[in-house]
């Protein structure tokens, strides 16, 4: 079965800041993958890019067996990418089940059912209670799994979260690991950009590591860890003993 | 909590149509001409402004240019009853409808802006169309037309002799923009336009075309308020470019739902029924020097209620769980 995403010699590039240089992965059916990489290095630019935020300078990128280089954001979603935020960006002065609506509308015209299946998702990941409650009256917490529940909605077939766990008290993330392995044991395929290592690496099936735009190494979560160059890339060449 | 929300919708407009009612009621008990006079000017503000709330208080695209609109809906009925012999009904609807064209049309470059920027545009480009009008011949220029007076008809819509047809008209007029703005809210355009005015970015992200969902809300907002141009060239049955297109009248759109709840359903309505008797009020009691004074009062009420009540009069009452606040 061929990958579900696939990026194909991708360049992006900021005046002279290269922040992606011919970055090429995939992402197969079903897989949770973990993009993860020091500050800067051109994770979330290629989160953006998968997401249709911006077309990149360069390459191409593939969507369940279609090119959807040039598609915009919300043609990507229609397509079944769905996202979060790094810095969440509710509907504040909406309530938290209209926020949902709005993902949900995408695939359903008819607001009970629209409404009906909002409301399914936020028992999902555990925020039913809260349904009539302004976002805005959210805490941190709250609004991450808010910006799961809006982008499960619009039912996708690959989730990007960026950075859902980062912040997050260790009670809370065990939550939200939680919340991603029952995403994905609904079929759903999971792409997310982590920083904290120790919640992630259980998490994923595979790794790949982002540093000064290019992959540096993927694999295995356990392999990762130990690949000398991806210690040095974290924390100096210093640190990485026996490379 | 599916029927809380049914429960809701169903109470609002089961008081819209109560305060119709009472509404269609009044004159019955007031006689008096000029006051008479005031609830039409309320009635049709209250319409102007609940059809400026679906572009700029839920789609959040802040207009301070719909005196456009406005002047527009007013001279394509004028100008085609004077010159062409068209009733002014089907005036109001080809006025409706080329306000439409016109506002999709400045929206397809406007729209790429944001915040100040759209604003500042919106205001330029009615100056531009005032002053376009005012040269504009065959459209009389800066005198304007006088809509001769044919006797009392529904068909070509004048009254000389009574104020009530065009009360009734008035209230039907706000009726309809409330009931438009009810249905839409809880419509796939109703969500959309929140998400992009809380967050274009996560609303494009969950497959909300943006630029579309605000040329919609503008195409919607343009042709109900030149409905009510159209309404109010009948009703004064003179018009000029600064009279019909004048800035005071984008002002006076924004005012009401501004004071009473900006985005909310019953924001228009509320800061119509305060405002507008109030400033005819002032200008006929302390106006006599000029337009200082209920200028004044503007001011006072804007920065009293905005400094007590930033979400507006409705808040006060909190009818609308969410929505309000």
């Amino acid at each position: 079965m061929t990958a579900l995403l696939e990026t194909r010699g991708v360049w992006q590039r900021f005046g002279g800041l290269v922040a992606n240089s011919d970055v090429s992965i995939s992402v197969g059916r079903g897989e949770i993958v973990g993009l993860i990489g020091p500050n800067g290095a051109g994770k979330s630019t290629l989160f953006n890019l998968i997401a249709g935020v911006l077309p990149p300078t360069q390459g191409s990128i593939i969507f369940d067996g279609e090119d959807v280089t040039r598609l915009p954001a919300a043609e990507r979603c229609q397509r079944g990418v769905g996202r979060t935020f790094q810095v969440v960006k509710s509907f504040e002065t909406m309530t938290v089940i209209d926020n949902v609506i709005v993902g949900a509308l995408i695939r359903n015209t008819k607001m009970r059912i629209a409404r009906q299946k909002a409301y399914e998702v936020l028992e999902f990941c555990g925020l039913a209670a809260r349904a009539d409650k302004l976002a805005a009256d959210l805490v941190p917490s709250e609004k991450r799994r808010l910006e799961v529940a809006r982008a499960l909605a619009t039912e996708p077939k690959l989730l990007l979260l960026d950075e859902v766990l980062t912040g997050l008290t260790p009670v809370e993330a065990q939550t939200g690991v939680e919340l991603v392995r029952k995403v994905r044991a609904t079929g759903v395929t999971v792409l997310m950009v982590e920083h904290v290592m120790e919640i992630v690496m259980p998490l994923v099936d595979r790794a790949i590591v982002l540093n000064l735009g290019k992959v540096l190494v993927e694999g295995k979560p356990n392999e990762v860890v130990r690949n000398p160059e991806v210690i040095s890339a974290y924390l100096g060449d210093r640190h990485a003993v026996g490379a | 909590m599916d029927t809380h929300f049914a429960q809701r919708r169903r109470r609002d407009l089961i008081m819209a149509a109560c305060l119709a009612v009472i509404a269609a009621l009044v004159p019955l008990f007031v006689k008096d001409v000029y006051v008479q006079n005031i609830m039409v000017l309320t009635l049709m503000y209250a319409a102007l402004s609940q059809s400026w709330n679906i572009l700029s208080g839920y789609c959040g695209q802040i207009s301070l240019g719909h005196a456009l609109y406005f002047g527009l809906g007013a001279y394509t009925t004028a100008l085609l009853f004077t010159k062409f012999g068209v009733l002014p009904w089907f005036g109001m609807l080809a006025g409706g409808a080329i306000s439409a064209v016109i506002a999709m049309a400045l929206g397809y470059p406007c729209f790429r802006l944001r915040g100040h920027y759209f604003v500042i545009a919106t205001i330029v480009i009615a100056e531009i169309a005032l002053l376009l009008i005012q040269n504009w011949d065959w459209a009389g220029a800066a005198l304007g037309i006088d809509i001769p007076v044919r006797g009392d008809s529904w068909l070509k819509f004048q009254f000389t002799r009574s104020k009530l047809p065009y009360f009734y008209f008035a209230l039907a007029l706000a009726c309809i923009a409330w009931f438009v703005t009810w249905w839409l809210e809880d419509s796939k355009w109703g969500y959309w336009w929140r998400a992009v005015k809380d967050n274009p970015d996560a609303a494009e992200s969950l497959g909300v075309v943006v630029f579309n969902s605000k040329m919609g809300a503008a195409a919607v907002s343009a042709f109900l308020v030149a409905v009510g141009g159209s309404f109010y060239a009948q009703f004064v049955s003179y018009i000029d470019p600064e009279s019909v297109m004048g800035f005071q009248f984008s002002l006076l759109m924004a005012l009401p739902a501004v004071l009473g709840g900006i985005g909310t359903l019953w924001g228009p309505v509320l800061g119509a029924v305060i405002l507008i008797p109030l400033t005819e009020l002032t200008r006929s009691f302390v106006g006599g020097s000029g337009r200082g004074v209920d200028l004044i009062v503007y001011g006072a009420l804007i920065v009293a209620i905005s400094l007590a009540l930033p979400r507006g009069l409705v808040s006060v009452f909190s009818l609308r769980k969410g929505a309000a606040r």
